[in-house]
């Protein structure tokens, strides 16, 4: 029984997704007054009155009290967790035991994260948030609703079964020389090819990724790209997989399988030598093919279309209609969160895709209003502290300059739309305010008329990013439908010998049994370069329908369960401040250890970490980077030094002596990121 | 060298709010929300955060509640968290920093709960039958008793405060102990513990009851000293006793036959309100009981039998009997037992080994026959008078009982001084034929009460008036559970106050000379040891507000514990910080805790089995030894 709901202050519900359980409770508790078939209006008015005396007293809390609720919990163990961002209210619901409470927030803030991506900074104005997430007209909010659902059903799905986001890090294919070739290939070919074409509409390509499943084959970035955070390759990697998703944890072995790979298991240990020129051998590799859509395909464009069938209810309308995408930008001169991108996502073959990430013509735009806006919030920000005249205008930029910018700015936007001369109003009233002599200047009344120009701001942002695809009149800026066909096509040739192999490896990417002799006892580990954001860690093939190391069903699902466990702990007790944690539990011990090391691979010691509130922002990189604030943070003491930061977690039989445990982590933890980079195999 | 947790801390409240908030009263939409506010601490709180607090949480719960058809248990926001309990159309909620473990929220409150029904009975006829100022002071003494004297360690544990048993020697614990066993001849007497000046000398109680019971100790021990009496040097000793309510999980616990108590009292782990599902003993089997009451919140309680696991001598014998071995024995002899055990009630001090041996021996199957014996016999008699009997015993509740608590100054019933009694001339060897008779009578009556139709609060769970005894020599208090008609069976009170009187003195004369322990030498190392069944913990921690390393300890600790608390699976674990690294392992029994000072110099938080917190494990088995604390 699950649900996650974010309404308005005044209880208006501004998004909700519920699992059937759910709502079949909730249309119980309401009673059969509700009638049958009357889709999602009356099913969300009967929400919206359950939830409204929660939400209603939540605001009185912070409104009388200065705290509101962060969690609840029932006798019968239904967790509700409840987060504010702004004027959105938050609220995580589980009632089957599978997701604790911090996995609740973890999903509020996943949640926010994509909102982020989607919208960018009209997010920043609760008002045009609230009419963006709740349009009026109740067939494109259906549309939006199902989306965003959608979008969370693949978070929760990669979340349960994908080691890479259960630690949130990118998992890369181990492949070094398919790797670098194909690196090579998106730069000097595709890449260079793509933005050299008038065909691009003023779009420049920046990133280049291919995706294997959720793991990365091969990244380019141009040479004047900024670099794409971890957090937003976590992000873009959702909405790829929400686009096409691999369907490895939907196939359930039938017994026919079953039976057909009970010869075969030992081989399923090793990892397919690529066969580039035998593909029919190469899939013949692999046991239990009989079922698996993946090695059965004929025509990608077919198997693509029922694929999209099955899980996207709501096509977009032109397959070749870019995705707006809002990212973070770091350049020379500071850091522009929010910045707008077209993410363009080529499916090459099922569970393989193409992602193009552009540049679009007017995002200079998006930077001044960023700039504007950050202005105007410090301004508030000081006059609501009760700062009066010359002292709030004080500092960098000054307040002349940054009149001018931003008078040029309008100047600039040209006053031919509503949303730009209704900017040039607001601010000619500000102006007259805050400048006109024997006016009131800068006191706390000018409040108002900040929070004003923010809002002009946002909409002025969201007129220029969020709504250009589908002005009819305009031609929509895209790369043109033909170029992308061409990118898809000349991808797909460089690849098509090493298709196979890959979707294999993608799923034994590397596997324990390489390392059982050299670690016996260990069952398994993860490891995370936090400074990159990259794991490595053995598959955990729970759903293949053979054999793995770990063995069939229940003990590998076990096994599976024991490491989300083992994750979920250790990163309460580094939220708490503990960087190292061994743990016997059962028939098993678990380490994690966390340490700092130089560029040349000298161990730092240890700082004493920050400690956390139990309701603090999730520990991870996808939704709020712990890491890169731990980081900054150790730095602060090892100035003008590169700093790296690492996480090993391990699982070993307990009857193996701690000794021998310890003496494992240590080989492990030196040789699994040698400056070769290659993990030992 | 170890010294029990010293309490010399000065209040360290770790409660910041408590409320009972009754719905019931606030139904329609004109009545104020005032109304339905029974009780709120801190009192000097302004009534319309009150209102605030109470409204808002209460409001919040119910909607919650119906959504997820299911009471809520834990209310947190982001400064504070309430543990809260939904009855009826109670709401009470407990809320405390965030420091505080919630389990440990969870557990005050729960114990708070039950304190208040151990005295007063159900909540709901207490709010009948009295005015809210009176029940207002009684929810703030349980607090305050509650809270007192609490160290942070002791927040995160709930735990029993007792005399240092290092400090003192051993056989006045047997003999407490003996003592104990000496009144339970009385077949009226169910269990007892003995107190010196707040703390524990000796229980046969289950560490809940024994804390219900040193409320009522530590209030008349005030009494007391506001009258003047223990100031006086002469051999002033009192008697007093009360009504006080137990569950019936609380009776059984008291009443069965230990095997029968192994079966009951924690068959059925209450999954939502027991954290401690891990008390099992490996003598126990999960046979669900069919007494067992989900809505009580204070229903399971750590067995008796389990307290074999570890012998600790402040448990007396006879709930450290294996029920087992004598069972054979009774069966054999029972009706002179009584008789046979009496030859040699007193033992003054000079314990030797054989009388020390054949005291506990005796011990053992007296009193499984005085307590399985007694309740097996009603059954034979038939249910008839049982009924009867408790019947009686309701309608005496009644008014008896309500008069007594209007008077709060003077609880006792029959508050009566033997002035008269010299120490040692107890003279109970007259008593003996008197001592068999109440057996008989005890018999006829006595018993399980099938008492689950005496009261209207199904959702209370049903409470059995019983009679709290006290019997005070200066810091010491012995305090019994007795039937209720003890109170009117003057031979039987006679007996067992005779019978005590001179070991109680000699008791009390040797425990006041002892001075409490001075901590001595800290040691290179802070460990805390916590024994689950008895509830104890032993700890080289002062009180006092400590260095980086003793809070460091403590924030580890409750970490440490909750995580144990939630997962049964989990041995041993080892946690470290830049600058201190801290050892936890549990069993079924116990949870210790240990650091080693300045073993940690830098380290890098690579792994490395060289490192000092590895080696924590084997130095704690080492160093704790000699604290009694065996981790082998």
């Amino acid at each position: 029984m699950k649900c996650l709901l974010i309404a308005s202050e005044s209880a208006e519900v501004l998004f909700h997704w519920t699992d059937p359980e759910f709502q079949q409770n909730v249309q119980e508790q309401y009673g059969a007054s509700q009638e049958e078939g009357q889709g999602l209006p009356a099913f969300e008015d009967s929400i919206n009155t359950l939830f409204a005396p929660i939400i209603i007293s939540c605001s009185t809390m912070v409104d009388r009290l200065g705290d509101s609720y962060a969690c609840f919990t029932t006798e019968n163990n239904h967790t509700y967790v409840l987060h504010q961002f702004d004027e959105c209210l938050y609220i995580a619901v589980n009632g089957d035991g599978e997701e604790g409470e911090d996995d609740l927030r973890r999903k509020i803030y996943v949640m926010k994260k994509m909102i982020d991506v989607l919208f960018g900074m009209v997010t920043l104005s609760s008002n045009l948030l609230r009419k963006e997430l709740r349009p009026q007209d109740t067939e494109q909010r259906a549309q939006l609703w199902k989306r965003l659902q959608s979008l969370l059903e693949t978070y929760s799905r990669l979340r349960e079964n994908d080691q890479s986001f259960l630690v949130e890090a990118v998992e890369r294919l181990i492949h070094p020389t398919l790797c670098e070739q194909c690196i090579e290939f998106l730069e000097r070919r595709l890449v260079q090819q793509l933005n050299s074409s008038a065909e691009r509409a003023g779009e420049e390509v920046l990133h280049a990724f291919i995706l294997v499943h959720t793991k990365l084959l091969a990244f380019y970035s141009s040479r004047n790209a900024s670099t794409l955070t971890t957090s937003d390759l976590l992000a873009l990697i959702i909405m790829a997989q929400n686009m096409y998703p691999s369907n490895i944890e939907l196939d359930d072995p039938s017994p026919e399988d079953v039976e057909s790979t009970s010869g075969s298991g030992p081989e399923i240990f090793y990892t397919p030598e690529p066969s580039p020129t035998d593909r029919d051998s190469s899939s013949s590799d692999r046991p239990g093919r009989g079922g698996t859509p993946v090695f059965e395909f004929v025509d990608p464009d077919i198997q693509m279309a029922e694929d999209s069938l099955q899980t996207l209810e709501v096509p977009p309308p032109d397959p070749s209609t870019p995705c707006r995408v809002f990212l973070e930008v770091s350049l020379k001169e500071g850091l522009y969160p929010m910045m707008p991108h077209s993410m363009y996502c080529l499916p090459l073959w099922p569970g393989i895709t193409l992602v193009l990430l552009t540049k679009i013509p007017n995002s200079g735009v998006a930077m001044s209003v960023y700039l504007f806006l950050e202005a105007f919030a410090k301004l508030e920000k000081r006059l609501s502290e009760g700062q009066e005249g010359s002292a709030v205008t004080r500092g960098s930029p000054p307040i002349h300059d940054f009149r001018n910018k931003l008078d040029k700015f309008i100047k600039a936007l040209g006053p031919s739309d509503i949303q730009s001369s209704q900017l040039q109003n607001v601010w000619t009233d500000f102006k007259n305010r805050a400048f006109a002599r024997g006016r009131p200047g800068f006191n706390r009344e000018l409040i108002p008329w900040c929070k004003s120009m923010k809002m002009q701001l946002c909409g002025v942002y969201r007129q220029c990013f969020l709504t250009d695809t589908s002005g009819p009149a305009d031609v929509p800026q895209r790369l043109s439908p033909s170029l992308q066909d061409r990118a898809q096509a000349m991808v797909q040739e460089k690849l098509m010998d090493w298709k196979d192999f890959l979707l294999v490896k993608s799923k034994r990417n590397i596997t324990m049994v390489s390392y059982l002799e050299d670690f016996p006892g260990l069952i398994h580990f993860i490891c995370v370069d936090r400074s990159t954001g990259q794991m490595i860690a053995p598959s955990l093939n729970i759903t293949e329908r053979a054999t793995s190391e770990l063995g069939k069903g229940p003990l590998a699902h076990f096994i599976k369960s024991k490491v989300w466990g083992l994750v979920s702990t250790t990163r309460r007790y580094l939220q708490k401040g503990y960087s190292t944690v061994t743990l016997r539990d059962g028939d098993f011990y678990f380490c994690y250890f966390l340490w700092f090391e130089n560029e040349t691979g000298y161990k730092l010691e240890a700082a004493d970490l920050p400690i956390l509130s139990d309701d603090s922002a999730p520990i991870g990189m996808l939704a709020w980077d712990y890491y890169r604030k731990l980081l900054r943070y150790y730095c602060k003491n090892h100035q003008g030094e590169v700093v790296k930061c690492y996480e090993l977690l391990t699982v070993h039989l307990g009857v193996i002596p701690t000794e021998y445990i310890l003496q494992h982590c240590r080989q492990l933890a030196s040789k699994l990121w040698e400056p070769s980079r290659n993990p030992l195999l | 060298v170890s010294a029990m947790a010293e309490s010399v801390m000065a209040e360290s409240r770790r409660c910041n709010y408590f409320f009972l908030y009754d719905g019931s009263k606030v139904k329609g939409e004109g009545d104020p929300t005032r109304d339905g506010i029974c009780y709120f601490y801190p009192e000097e709180t302004p009534i319309d955060k009150q209102e605030l607090l109470c409204g808002q949480l209460a409001g919040v719960g119910r909607c919650v509640s119906e959504l997820s058809s299911s009471p809520v248990r834990i209310l947190r926001l982001r400064r504070s968290k309430f543990a809260v309990r939904m009855r009826d159309d109670f709401f009470w909620a407990l809320g405390c920093s965030m420091d505080v473990p919630t389990v440990s929220v969870c557990e005050l409150l729960d114990q708070l709960i039950s304190l208040f029904c151990f005295y007063n009975g159900s909540v709901r006829q207490s709010y009948q039958l009295n005015s809210r100022e009176a029940l207002a002071a009684r929810w703030a003494q349980y607090l305050a008793h509650l809270q007192t004297g609490s160290t942070e360690l002791h927040h995160v544990f709930s735990c029993l405060r007792t005399i240092d048993p290092t400090n003192i020697d051993p056989l006045l614990l047997l003999k407490a102990a003996l003592i104990l066993q000496a009144c339970q001849r009385c077949p009226l007497v169910l269990a007892g513990c003995i107190l010196f000046r707040g703390r524990v000398v000796s229980t046969q109680m289950p560490p809940d009851l024994t804390v219900k019971v040193m409320v009522h100790e530590s209030e008349t021990y005030k009494d007391q000293r506001l009258n003047g009496l223990s100031s006086s040097g002469s051999s002033g000793s009192a008697v007093s006793s009360t009504t006080v309510f137990l569950t019936v999980s609380d009776l059984q616990c008291l009443q069965s036959c230990p095997v029968e108590r192994e079966f009951r009292s924690h068959s059925t782990p209450n999954k939502d309100s027991c954290p401690k599902k891990t008390r099992l003993s490996r003598t126990l089997s999960d046979t669900p009981s069919s007494d067992y009451e989900p809505s009580e919140p204070d229903s399971s309680q750590s067995p008796f039998s389990a307290q074999k696991v570890s012998f600790n001598p402040l448990l007396s014998g006879s709930d450290n009997s294996a029920c087992s071995p004598s069972l054979s024995q009774t069966a054999a002899d029972p009706p002179d037992t009584p008789l046979h055990s009496l030859k040699d009630p007193f033992l003054n001090g000079k314990i030797s080994h054989e009388v020390e041996e054949e005291a506990l021996q005796e011990s053992y199957y007296h009193s499984f026959h005085s307590n399985g014996g007694g309740s097996s016999q009603i059954h034979i008699e038939g249910d008839s008078s049982t009924l009867e009997e408790m019947s009686h015993v309701n309608g005496q509740e009644g008014d008896g009982a309500t008069a007594d608590r209007e008077r709060p100054g003077a609880r006792g019933a029959t508050l009566f001084d033997y002035r008269g009694g010299e120490p040692g001339n107890g003279g109970s060897h007259e008593d003996n034929a008197g001592s068999v008779n109440t057996g008989d009578q005890r018999a006829e009556r006595g018993g399980i009460p099938p008492c689950s139709s005496l009261f209207d609060n199904p959702a209370e769970g049903p409470l059995v008036p019983m009679t709290l005894y006290q019997h005070r020599v200066k810091g010491l208090v012995l305090a019994l559970l007795v039937e209720p008609h003890f109170q009117d069976d003057t031979a039987a009170m006679e007996e067992v106050y005779h019978s005590s009187l001179a070991s109680l003195n000699g008791l009390e004369a040797h425990l006041r000379t002892i001075t409490p322990g001075a901590g001595g030498p800290q040691g290179p190392y802070i460990f805390a040891h916590f024994d689950c069944l008895q509830n104890t913990l032993t700890t080289n921690l002062s009180g006092r507000p400590g260095g980086a390393q003793e809070r460091s300890f403590v924030r580890a600790t409750s970490l440490l514990h909750s995580h144990f608390c939630n997962t049964e699976t989990l041995q041993e674990a080892i946690i470290r910080n830049a600058g201190a690294a801290v050892y936890g392992t549990r069993n079924v029994a116990q949870e210790t805790y240990f650091l080693q000072h300045g073993g940690n110099v830098r380290n890098s938080g690579i792994p490395n089995h060289q490192d000092s917190a590895f080696s924590l494990p084997s130095k704690a088995r080492h160093r704790l030894l000699k604290h009694g604390v065996n981790l082998l």
